[in-house]
């Protein structure tokens, strides 16, 4: 039989002012269950909670009512108070009588009426309640960090200081990511290679970070605290632990033709074993079986095997599953450019000399093809006319995509500069649609640009790009004068937009992770929960969200990092326990609970019996992951599955209590 | 008619409790985060607004069963309300959206077997529009009251 | 009869099936005592497979069958659908009742079934004014999945697009609020809610129906109008966006509730708000269970 205690609040004259309390107190008494009811000046007092603790004890309550200010105030004082006295603190429910009543209403007779409603519908609503008890869940201190660029570097490095182990994996043969494939950077124009070769080093050295390049996860179930994870290292053919990096393997490649290299986005040639760049973390080679003449060739070709003294080349070498166990994941799977090859009138593959960002990235930087001397790739020849064209395929929801990739505005204009500075009386000519310069520092880069490096900037498009007798035709707009401009260019660079890596998409479904329609991962809430995946115990770093600059990656890199070092600073993971609850006898197993799950906490359940014979399949929700949110109960026709505290009994209970 | 007086007589405000059009029951069904931090952000606010309206709590637009509102007129509400965050600010992410869906059927469906679409109300209600809580509040009683003191449905007893 | 070599056809197919094991029963259509109705039947051995047969008085939607624990146990089943009846399979397996592994279709073409009613008075040909109004509106003659399909020998359904099908829904379209609570309520008010609608939907498969759950009370489960209300609206709710159309509830009404009003009604609307159309595709995602953020908003204050 329930024992119901209600408390009304007069919060001084706040609601006693505006609704009889008393006429509360006694309408209280007068439902059956209620076996004490009680008004008191300020119930959040110490005083107050005291008398409420002492009637819970002396009354041996079984549930009490707060007819006072919001929930969202004071629910959680009165829940430990209640606990304090033994009493399961999800037995404490509030009428809302102060924001919603006395704040509101300025008739004391109606809004004492609504008053008692609200406090009649609390105390059908607590006589309903069930125990509900916090999950815990035991944390597996380990991270994983998927994705070796700037942003996952940093959240390695920063959570590996915290003193946690880390596994960083990358797919590439080296750490590094995207940064490491820039020259200079904007708005300091330091060194890339300069001030990530560092990071890349020590957190190859870390005694808390095992890296694994050339590999990648093949495989993630679990939950927070707990997943389990396969990792795929590939084959190297090389002996990680014996390589000293010398590079006499590569040198005795014969395949030193016809494969690209992807480091130097296709504006060099590489071996068959190779290091994509010299400062390569790990310097150990890869050999690429699909171009390698050993493996074409029936074993015929051992040049490197021949030529390496350690003698650490393994044909044989296999790919190798790693299972691990880690309690939280970190996904920073960096970015790809679009292909602009829809911009036909662009040309870009056609004419050689029209390049990407990235690849004019490569001709200036000292450790690329042209050792940082800006060269045609056409004939050799250094360009003395420019054109950089922005927004190719970003802002273009006709083409392209409708988002600004956010970069491009400032690595064009760190390109004019450097450009400037690099070959003397030059010309550049940027066409732009806006300038988006914000961040510190950024506004007078761009300035610099224009006054001092004397790029000229043409806001329009470019319509077409042809070439004639050597030259590279450029025809456009300038919106602002209202002509059509026509420039006769030695290179053009498309300032590219920026897309999410490739098969980000596969690993946001391994991973039960949501993300938008272009592929990049979604932020659990987009203001304030930006680092957090909408998966409990998974964490966002870098462009793989969207397009954002260095130092916004390194931020998020260390946002992922603090997130999961205060994760790990407890044992165990505590999530409340008003989450949803299956009745297995009526599930019909028809799954639509699992579709609506944003936050993929409902997998598929066998029930066997004693003989192993499988009896039937039903829902079964993850404590670890379910928020309560409780979009399954209204997926659910057989309403076979509820969510605690908010049981569907007791919202009908409160619907009764206001019948008329 | 017997049963329904015994239940006035339980019921302890009959002034509210009335059935005409004259002083109307209206039930809120809101979501925690947004809509509920709304009404009390009116209230922190002390803005004023019409008493006839009750609210219940749920934690998200999701967990809002159409069914509730079939249960809500059936106990004598003469307008139902649903409320939740906008498209896109759903604390948890999507619930909103997923009963969009369904609200957008089912409405259409309570007016096809006769229900006053005038009756049911659907509003999306930031945790900071307090003023968008009291305006919708004031222009939906206003309007349950301007309805015929006997509208008709098929979920009460003639 | 005529369909012999359709029913030769089919009791081929059926017997390979059961001979070779691929299937272990074979839900099917037979000839029943009364020369102008087909009843179902269950074969399970090869040697039955004679008693199949197919003809424009199939009526039965076997789809529900598939629901059934004593049918369930034989794992793999073989199945006869029309058109319309197949699409309740795909809804079935999109919905995970039942596997594609384990069922084998045999779809039929068919070109309209004769209203019961009618073939008890005689009615023996297939004609617009002969056919259920689903057969006028069917989009799927030939069935969209299928293992084997045996084609019609029959000439194609003529329609002069004089007999307006579903005609009811336009009409009370157009009611006041308070006419259509009238049609409606006088409509519900013959429910004895014996729940023949629902045994006789093959997409009702809960095994515990929500008006059997009471915590708390969902539906009154006395016959009285608001009860009777309550779980026609629910019924009907439940099953939108997920009816395909076969008209079972209708037919199996004692009391000749035009159920199919609401139901074509919903299935009008989903298609309208949300361009989906039910048990097309074993691959879609059911409507309810996913969204579009450019999802219908108007309603929405």
């Amino acid at each position: 039989m329930a024992r119901i205690g209600v408390f009304v609040c007069w919060c001084g004259s706040n609601i006693a002012g505006t609704v009889d309390v008393e006429k509360v107190r006694e309408e209280a008494a007068k439902i059956p269950g209620v076996v004490s009811a009680l008004d008191y000046k300020y119930m959040c007092s110490d005083p107050g909670q005291n008398s409420l603790r002492n009637i819970i004890k002396e009354k041996n309550l079984t549930g009490i009512v707060l007819a006072a200010c919001s929930p969202h105030m004071h629910e959680n004082t009165f829940r430990k108070a209640a606990a304090k006295e033994g009493l399961n603190p999800y037995f404490v429910e509030i009428a809302n009588i102060r924001e919603q009543v006395s704040w509101v209403h300025e008739d004391k007779e109606r809004a004492t009426a609504k008053a008692v409603d609200l406090m009649k519908m609390m105390v059908e609503k607590v006589k309903r309640d069930r125990p509900i008890e916090d999950v815990r869940v035991p944390l597996n201190k380990k991270a994983l960090v998927i994705g070796g660029g700037i942003s996952g570097i940093q959240a390695a490095l920063d959570i590996a200081n915290g003193g946690v182990e880390v596994l960083l994996v990358e797919k590439e043969p080296s750490i590094g990511g995207r940064m490491i494939q820039l020259d200079e950077t904007f708005p300091t124009l330091d060194c890339s290679s300069c001030i990530m070769t560092p990071k890349m080093v020590e957190a190859n050295q870390h005694p808390n970070i095992k890296l694994y390049t050339y590999s990648e996860v093949e495989d993630i179930s679990g939950y927070i605290g707990n997943f389990k994870i396969k990792i795929k290292k590939k084959a190297r053919s090389v002996v990680e632990k014996d390589c000293t990096g010398c590079g006499e393997c590569w040198n005795a490649c014969p395949m030193h033709k016809n494969v690209k290299s992807e480091f130097n986005v296709n504006l060099s040639e590489r071996t068959a074993i190779y290091v994509p760049f010299p400062q390569a973390v790990p310097l150990v080679p890869v050999l690429d079986r699909s171009v390698c003449l050993h493996y074409k060739k029936g074993g015929k070709c051992q040049k490197c095997f021949d030529a390496c003294g350690p003698k650490c080349i393994d044909f044989s070498l296999q790919d190798e599953i790693i299972e691990e166990t880690v309690g939280a994941i970190v996904a920073s799977t960096g970015y790809d450019l679009m292909d602009t090859s829809m911009y036909g009138e662009y040309g870009y593959g056609k004419y050689k000399d029209v390049i990407s960002g990235l690849q004019f990235e490569r001709l200036l930087s000292a450790s690329g093809p042209t050792e940082g001397v800006i060269k045609r790739p056409s004939d050799g020849k250094t360009p003395q006319t420019i054109v950089f064209v922005q927004c190719v395929g970003s802002r273009d929801p006709e083409k392209g995509v409708p988002y600004c990739s956010k970069v491009c505005c400032m690595y064009t204009a760190k390109h004019a500069k450097l450009f400037a500075h690099k070959v003397h009386g030059s010309q550049s000519y940027v066409f732009y649609i806006d300038i988006r310069s914000t961040s510190k520092g950024y506004e007078e880069f761009v300035r610099g640009t224009m006054e001092q490096d004397g790029a000229i900037y043409l806001r329009g498009r470019v319509s077409k790009i042809y070439e004639d007798e050597g030259k590279l035709i450029v025809k456009g707009a300038d919106t602002l004068s209202g002509n059509q401009v026509e420039i006769a260019a030695d290179m053009v660079v498309l300032a590219t937009g920026v897309i999410p890596k490739k098969g980000s998409d596969k690993l946001a479904q391994m991973l039960g992770i949501s993300y938008d329609k272009y592929g990049f991962f979604t932020e659990s809430h987009p203001k304030l929960r930006p680092a957090e995946s909408s998966t409990a115990g998974i964490f966002l770093a870098g462009m793989a969200q969207g397009p954002r600059d260095i130092p916004e990656s390194v931020v998020s890199g260390s946002a992922a990092a603090s997130k999961i070092l205060g994760l790990f600073s407890k044992n165990e993971y505590e999530v409340e326990g008003t989450i949803a609850n299956v009745n297995e006898a009526t599930c019909v197993a028809c799954f639509y609970c699992q579709r609506v799950c944003a936050y993929n906490a409902i997998s598929k359940k066998e029930i066997k019996d004693r003989s192993g014979k499988l009896i039937k399949v039903v829902a079964n929700v993850n404590p670890g992951l379910c928020t309560g949110c409780g979009a399954c109960v209204n997926a659910c026709f057989s309403k076979s599955i509820d969510v605690k505290g908010f049981m569907d009994d007791q919202i009908y209970a409160e619907i009764k209590a206001l019948a008329v | 008619m017997e049963d329904k007086d015994v239940r006035k007589e339980n019921h302890t405000d009959s002034k509210i409790a009335g059935d005409g059009s004259a002083d109307p029951r209206i039930i809120a069904f809101v979501c925690n985060w947004c809509t509920y931090s709304g009404a009390d952000l009116a209230g922190t606010s002390r803005m004023k607004y019409s008493d006839n309206v009750r609210v219940i709590k749920l934690p998200c637009t999701g967990r809002i069963d159409p069914l509730f509102i079939v249960e809500a007129f059936k106990k004598g509400a003469k307008g139902v309300l649903v409320s939740g965050c906008h498209p896109g600010d759903c604390h948890y992410t999507s619930g909103n959206y997923h009963s969009r869906r369904k609200y957008a059927t089912f409405r259409d469906l309570l007016g096809y077997l006769g229900v006053d679409l005038d009756r049911v109300e659907f509003s999306w209600v930031s945790a900071s529009e307090g003023n968008k809580w009291v305006s919708i509040i004031n222009e939906f009683t206003d309007k349950i009251k301007s309805l015929p003191g006997k509208s008709t449905d098929i979920f009460t007893k003639k | 009869m005529a369909n012999t070599k359709i029913d030769e056809k089919l009791q081929k197919i059926a017997k390979d099936l059961l001979e070779s094991g691929e299937v272990s029963l074979i839900i099917g259509y037979a000839k029943g005592s009364n020369p102008q109705r087909m009843r179902p039947v269950f074969i399970t051995k090869a040697e039955e497979a004679g008693k199949l047969s197919f003809s424009h008085y199939a009526v039965q939607d076997l789809a529900v069958f598939l629901k059934k624990p004593e049918v369930k146990k034989f794992g793999k089943i073989g199945i006869v659908v029309k058109g319309c009846d197949e699409k309740a399979v795909n809804a079935l397996i999109q919905e995970y009742q039942i596997s594609r592994d384990n069922i084998k279709i045999i779809g039929i073409e068919c070109n309209g079934v004769i209203r019961q009613n009618l073939a008890d008075k005689g009615e023996t040909g297939v004609s617009e004014s002969t056919v259920y109004d689903k057969c006028l509106i069917c989009e799927e003659h030939i069935p969209v999945l299928y293992d084997f399909l045996i084609e019609s020998e029959e000439p194609k359904l003529a329609l002069s697009g004089n007999v307006k099908p579903y005609y009811g829904i336009e009409k009370l379209e157009s009611m006041s609020a308070e006419e259509k609570n009238a049609f409606w309520a006088k409509e519900f008010d013959k429910c004895i809610k014996c729940y023949a609608c629902r045994q006789a939907c093959p997409l009702c498969y809960c095994s515990r129906c929500i008006v059997e759950k009471n915590m708390p009370q969902w539906i009154d489960t006395n016959s009285e109008e608001t009860g009777n209300a309550q779980w026609n609206l629910i019924r009907a709710y439940h099953l939108s966006g997920r009816c395909i159309g076969c008209g079972e509830c209708e037919r199996a009404c004692p009391v000749n509730i035009p159920l199919m009003l609401i139901n074509e009604k919903m299935a009008k609307d989903v298609y309208n708000l949300f361009g989906y159309k039910s048990g097309l595709d074993i691959n879609a995602k059911p409507v309810f269970g996913v969204f579009s953020e450019s999802d219908f908003n108007d309603f929405i204050k």
